[in-house]
Order: structure tokens, then C-alpha cells, then sequence
């Protein structure tokens, strides 16, 4: 183990100059860096633009998630049929086979999707949910 | 991939085709009881392929999956364990508010993790399979829409479980870096490399694998979310993520620990020794502050896997890993199936309407006046966790002694007599409170799905402590077949 210890010392090396590099960095931007005085139009736009009027954080409709959501999912899908796409050749009738697997399961989602009323906008088109 | 891949595969492809088909139930026709009855369909399907894999086993299905007794073994016993829990949710959620339909396809996304893990070679499969098991959980310990209890227990567990996640990428990156190969076999041949660099980046590696699995596992010292989401999911759910996801990451571990060998580093059986003193004393000695059923069993499954710990590291340290392994599957399987009963009792006592489910310890008492088929039941079930003999839970725990006592580890026997001790106290708590006079009249309704599953749950506590002889002498083939 004794060899194995000695290589690891670079490693710690690393580690504490990493930490040491942040600590410098967040000393220095403290030291140097200049101070503002708090007063109660320290944070209003200077003769420019409109003054703000409550938060950025008001609730948005869960339906921009729900896209949103799709979006990363069905981009995924691309990114995977694109990388059977670029081996199409060497892949050959067996890569096929499992490609159309894979896009048949992606048109059932789909249409899971749909059915239940996902794709829709507002809450009263959304017919899906309605126990039958 | 051959006609025999895909006929050794068929259980898996089974249940998939299952998903699919409950997946479009849904979309044209949402009822409750139709998703039910195909989701319960599907699985004995899936059951009924693996008579057909028997003949043919082991079989190789390319570097990721292998199919062998193991495998087959434990997809038997994720894919019971699962009609068990769709049963029981099925009366947990009929008749009340909310949409229960996604539930058993998310049960059973969970259930095709579980499958892929158990049957893993390679690091790929097993982290794809780790995470359909646990993405799925996510969404299932949150399904409620019944206060915030559910929600901070599902974000706790993906946070954790997240964290869990990228440390084991991390160790297998090490390992990769090491060895340059992701499939266990291939690690298992270079794993004593002469070169000490090449040494540390498996040491390493392997400490931050064990540290991903152990999370997984709620070992002590990373154990910290169990209470919290054994408490917070809704109670089917804690049955199957106490059961099917700790049951399929226990396997995985002996599968790689058998295929590569790492038992050899003493520095990783230390380790594991850590692990299983720690939960042995933890999840004892914390379980006896519980007044909340749930917390109490989510303290006694640390301590438990710490037991299942115990028959494993004796097979590293004797080398003869067949005892070891009969003892570890042994106690697996008593332990998986006296946990789903306890959390089964649970759940008829809850109702998904209700804000909490039926876990507090006075809600017991006089259970066994008011119900007394069921109080008597979760007597046996009790028995079982505090290892009594005539119980599954005894044999096993008597399998486990016995693997530690070939490997002369007396300081784990030692932790296991005085947790085992302990843990009679608590166990024996909830059936002194359920003896007590009862402060309620209101009728407790037994559904027939739960109350079926819970007879059979029962009748194989039992059966397991009577007369295991049979399900030993199979045991006995899997572990050579597969050392």
C-alpha cells in the first residue's frame, strides 16, 4: 500500500489547492471588492425602466411544466434514435428491428399522452381524467 | 441476440409487454378494477415464463444480463411480492378519491427494475435497472395527494437516492479507470493487479460502490431517510420499496461481489463489517423509541439487512461461499416475505382518504378484540421479524449464526445476540398493546384481495418455519450452481 499512498499525494495535492483557490478567490472579492450602502432606493432602477412591483416567483400553470417535461423527454428520444441513425450501416436489419420497438413504445406514450388529456390546455378540456 | 436470448429474457419481456398493455387500458378505459385484474394478469404471465427459462438457464444475454437460478429465483419473488402489493392497493385506494390507475403502472416499472437488477453482469444494465427501480419510487411515494407527509418523503428519497446514484458512477468510473472494463466478469480477472496504483483506484472505487449500495440498503451510517420514507410513503408502497428494492440490491451486490471477487481486500470486508455492526446496534436501539409502526419496522429492516451482512461477509472470509450464500438467500427470502406481511397489516388498516395512514402504536390497541384474525396474524408476522422459532424469520436467523459461526466472526455473532435481544422488546411491545382493552367500536373491514394475501403471506411464514427442508435443498443447488 505504501506505493499506492505515495500516488496519492498528487491527488491530495489537488484537493487542497482546489480549496485553497476558492478561499483565496472569495478573500480577495471581499477585501477588494467595493461596498454599497444599503438605503431605500438602493435597489430601484436609476431614471430608467419602470419600478418593480412584487416578486418574480407568481405561480405559473402547471401546463408550462407539462410541456416542458415532454420537451426533455422526447428530445432524449431523438438524441437516441440519432445515435442509431449515424451507425445505421453496421447495425443493419436487427438495429432496425429494435428502432421500431423502441418508436412503437414512443407512439404508445404518445398516445397515453394525448388520451389523458397531458396535451391539453386549460382545465376544462382536459376530459381525460374523468373516472369512469 | 439468438432465439434463446430472447426466450431466456421472457419473463422481463412479459412484464414489459404488460406495461405497455396497461398503459393503453388506460388511456381508452380508466377503471380502477380492470387496470387491476391485467396488471395481476400480466404478472402471472410473467410467472408462468419462467418454467419455460428452466430448462435452458444459465444462459448470457449479451455482456449485460444473465439468466440463471438466481435470477429466476428472485424475479419469482419480485413478481409475487408485486401482486401482493397491487392486491393490497387495490383495497387501499377502491372507492375513494384521486386517480389510483397510474399506480400499478408505476408498480410495475418498479418490478422491471427490480428484474434487470437481479439479473446484471455488467455496470450498464445495472444502473439502468437501478434507476427504473428508483425513478419509479420517486412517483410512487408521492402518489397520495394527501398533505405534504408523502411529498417530503419522496424528496427526501430523491435527493438521497440521487447522491447515492453519483457516488456509485463514481466508483464504477474509478474502477473503469482502473481496469478498463465495466463488465463484472472482466473486473473479477484483473481485480489483484500487481500494480499498487492500479490497487488504490479499486480500493477506492469499491468503498464508493459499497457507499452508493449501502444507501440503497439503509445501512448505518446511511441510513438517515429510512424512517423518514417508510413513514411518509403511503403504506403499500413502503411494503415494496422495504421488500423488492432492497431485496434486488442485495442480489446485485452478491453478484458482484461473487463474479469479481472482492472479497479478498481486507479493507472492503472491514468495511462491510462497519456497516453490519453499526446497523445491527442502530436499527435496534433506535426502534425502541418508536411509538409509530412504521418507523419501528423502517428501524428493524436497517437492523435486518445488517443480520443478512453477517452470513456474507463470513462467506468472504471462509472463501466457501456456498453456505454463505444459502444462508443469505435464505434469510432474504424469510425476511422479504415477513416484511411485506407486516406492512400488509398496515395497509388494511389504512384507507389513501385518510391524511395519515394507521401507523401510530395506539391506533393497535385491541386489535386483538376487534379483529382478532388479523391481530393474530401480525402476532405471527412479529414472531417472525424477532426471530421465534416455528417462523421463517427463526430458521433464517438460525442460517445466518450458523454462516458466522463457520466464519469465526464472534464479535458480529455477538452484535447479532444482543440486537436480536433488543429487538424482542419492541417486537413484543405491538402485541402487548394489541392485547389491551380496546378504547374503539368502530368495525375494522378486512377486504377479500388483502385478507387472501395476507393468509398467504401468514401460511408461508409458517411453512418456511416448519418445514423448510424442501426450499433448503433448492437453495443448496442455486448456491453451487452459481459459485
Amino acid at each position: 500500500m505504501n506505493e499506492a499512498s505515495s500516488s496519492l499525494i498528487p491527488l491530495v495535492i489537488y484537493f487542497i489547492s482546489v480549496i485553497g483557490l476558492v478561499a483565496l478567490v472569495m478573500c480577495l472579492s471581499w477585501v477588494v471588492g467595493g461596498r454599497i450602502k444599503r438605503r431605500p432606493a438602493t435597489g430601484e432602477p436609476f431614471e430608467s425602466g419602470i419600478v418593480s412591483v412584487g416578486t418574480a416567483q407568481v405561480p405559473i400553470t402547471v401546463e408550462f411544466y407539462m410541456i416542458a417535461m415532454f420537451f426533455v423527454i422526447f428530445d432524449l428520444e431523438t438524441v437516441f434514435i440519432f445515435a442509431w441513425a449515424v451507425a445505421f450501416e453496421e447495425l443493419g436489419w436487427p438495429g432496425y428491428a429494435a428502432m421500431v420497438v423502441f418508436v412503437v413504445i414512443l407512439v404508445l406514450a404518445l398516445i397515453y399522452e394525448w388520451k389523458s388529456g397531458a396535451l391539453d390546455w386549460g382545465i376544462k378540456t382536459r376530459t381525460g381524467l374523468e373516472r369512469k | 441476440m439468438t432465439f434463446l436470448d430472447f426466450q431466456a429474457l421472457s419473463p422481463l419481456l412479459a412484464l414489459t409487454a404488460t406495461i405497455l398493455v396497461v398503459l393503453m387500458i388506460i388511456a381508452y378505459n380508466r377503471n380502477h378494477k380492470v387496470v387491476c385484474t391485467t396488471t395481476v394478469i400480466g404478472l402471472f404471465i410473467t410467472l408462468a415464463t419462467i418454467p419455460c427459462v428452466i430448462g435452458i438457464d444459465p444462459v448470457q444475454v449479451t455482456q449485460l444480463l444473465v439468466i440463471d437460478r438466481f435470477a429466476l429465483l428472485l424475479i419469482t419473488l419480485i413478481a409475487l411480492v408485486t401482486i401482493a402489493v397491487s392486491l393490497l392497493a387495490y383495497d387501499y385506494f377502491d372507492g375513494n378519491s384521486g386517480r389510483p390507475e397510474e399506480f400499478y403502472l408505476l408498480l410495475m416499472l418498479s418490478a422491471l427494475g427490480g428484474m434487470v437488477l437481479v439479473s446484471s453482469t455488467h455496470f450498464a444494465s445495472f444502473l439502468l435497472g437501478l434507476e427504473l427501480l428508483s425513478i419509479s419510487l420517486y412517483a410512487l411515494i408521492s402518489y397520495p395527494i394527501k398533505g405534504l407527509i408523502p411529498l417530503e418523503a419522496a424528496v427526501k428519497y430523491l435527493i438521497l437516492s440521487g447522491v447515492a446514484s453519483a457516488t456509485l458512477l463514481m466508483g464504477a468510473a474509478l474502477l473503469y479507470a482502473g481496469l478498463g472494463t465495466l463488465s463484472f466478469e472482466q473486473l473479477g480477472s484483473g481485480f489483484y493487479p500487481e500494480q499498487a496504483t492500479v490497487q488504490a483506484y479499486i480500493v477506492i472505487g469499491s468503498a464508493l460502490l459499497l457507499t452508493g449500495l449501502a444507501f440503497k440498503l439503509s445501512l448505518v451510517p446511511f441510513h438517515m431517510w429510512t424512517p423518514d420514507v417508510y413513514e411518509g410513503a403511503p403504506a403499500p408502497v413502503t411494503a415494496f420499496v422495504a421488500t423488492v428494492s432492497k431485496g434486488a440490491i442485495f442480489a446485485l451486490m452478491v453478484r458482484f461481489f461473487v463474479l469479481t471477487g472482492a472479497f479478498e481486500y481486507q479493507s472492503i470486508l472491514v468495511g462491510l463489517s462497519v456497516f453490519a455492526i453499526g446497523s445491527m446496534l442502530a436499527g435496534n436501539l433506535l426502534a425502541l423509541m418508536q411509538n409509530n409502526v412504521k418507523r419501528m419496522l423502517a428501524y428493524s429492516s436497517i437492523a435486518h439487512i445488517g443480520y443478512l451482512l453477517v452470513a456474507f461477509i463470513s462467506g468472504g472470509i471462509t472463501g466457501g461461499m456456498a453456505l454463505a450464500l444459502e444462508a443469505s438467500i435464505f434469510f432474504l427470502v424469510a425476511y422479504i416475505v415477513t416484511t411485506l406481511g407486516a406492512f400488509g397489516i398496515v395497509t388494511i388498516l389504512s384507507n389513501s382518504d385518510e391524511s395519515r395512514d394507521c401507523d401510530a402504536l395506539e391506533n393497535y390497541t385491541g386489535l386483538f378484540w376487534r379483529r382478532p384474525a388479523l391481530a393474530g396474524a401480525f402476532s405471527i408476522i412479529l414472531f417472525s421479524l424477532a426471530g421465534i422459532p416455528l417462523t421463517a424469520g427463526f430458521i433464517g436467523k438460525f442460517y445466518i449464526i450458523a454462516a458466522g459461526v463457520k466464519g469465526t466472526l464472534w464479535l458480529l455473532i455477538a452484535t447479532l445476540v444482543v440486537g436480536s435481544g433488543i429487538g424482542i422488546y419492541y417486537y413484543l411491545r405491538v402485541i402487548y398493546t394489541m392485547t389491551l382493552k380496546s378504547t374503539s367500536t368502530e368495525p375494522i373491514r378486512i377486504p377479500v384481495a388483502s385478507g387472501w394475501v395476507m393468509l398467504l403471506v401468514t401460511a408461508t411464514i409458517l411453512t418456511l418455519g416448519v418445514y423448510p427442508t424442501p426450499f433448503i435443498d433448492m437453495l443448496g443447488d442455486l448456491a453451487k450452481s452459481l459459485t
